[in-house]
């Protein structure tokens, strides 16, 4: 990993575009800004690793099929607007 | 012309092209640039949410509203911009759905939904208060009395 020691006010420069200031430094606590393009997407890394677990997680289901006894849903409206494809599931 | 896939999860499968559901940056941690729904069977609230260019990659989604009377999706200022999204954009919801051995382990992701318009999808963090990246999917269907969300209204 490539270590960089920076002071308050000092950046670091990832590419041509991405911008990432040392704002405040308090005790353990380190304040960043970042300024980068807004395709950018940038998450704190404890957020982006339990949405990235969750995706895994509801990938990993196994089987196709998902429980069709349902209790009721809270409104009957169809899922709206996009369109969808109808599969059949391989018979095993 | 129809897209064929070979899935792990449904065997040959056909997708119409105007169905692809195009996601710039991917789902989040997992990738994979484009998607299309699918359903085994349209009465139920769950679809699968298949990458087209990973065959072994598939996710239930469903949609939240069906399930949380009160669930709402805010962005932030930064993602709004960025997506080109405001409050006037109609917007298809969904969120990810961790199945369980039983209808009490089910789990869908509030924090993170998937927002789908025009032809492309997002997944994003939510704002809104009270969310939960694993909130029990039928416990307000099932009228579970002993979570009640903390909801004031």
């Amino acid at each position: 990993m490539l270590n960089i020691t920076r002071r308050r006010g000092e950046r670091v420069v990832l590419g041509d575009d991405v911008f990432i200031s040392v704002l405040e430094v308090s005790g353990q606590t380190v304040r960043l800004g970042i300024d980068a393009p807004r395709s950018v997407r940038v998450y704190r890394e404890e957020i982006w690793l339990e949405v990235k677990r969750e995706n895994e997680a509801a990938a990993h289901a196994t089987g196709a099929s998902l429980p069709a006894d349902l209790p009721a849903p809270l409104k009957s409206a169809d899922v709206e607007g996009t369109r969808s494809n109808v599969v059949k599931p391989p018979q095993s | 012309m129809a897209l064929a896939i070979e899935s792990t999860r449904f065997g040959h499968v056909e997708i119409d092209p105007d169905t692809v559901i195009e996601f710039p940056d991917g789902l989040i941690g997992l990738g994979g640039s484009r998607y299309a729904l699918l359903t085994n069977d349209p009465e139920s609230p769950f679809l699968w949410l298949h990458c087209i260019d990973d065959p072994s990659l598939s996710l239930p989604v469903t949609d939240p509203h069906r399930f949380f009377a009160n669930y709402q999706v805010e962005l932030t200022d930064e993602d709004g911009e960025r997506l080109g999204l405001d409050d006037a954009t109609p917007v298809d919801v969904y969120v990810t759905v961790v199945a369980g051995s039983q209808l009490s382990e089910f789990t869908a992701n509030q924090k993170a939904p998937i927002l789908i318009w025009g032809g492309q999808g997002h997944q994003i963090i939510n704002q809104a208060p009270g969310t939960d990246l694993r909130a029990p999917l039928f416990a307000e269907v099932m009228g579970s009395s002993s979570n009640s969300a903390g909801d004031p209204s």
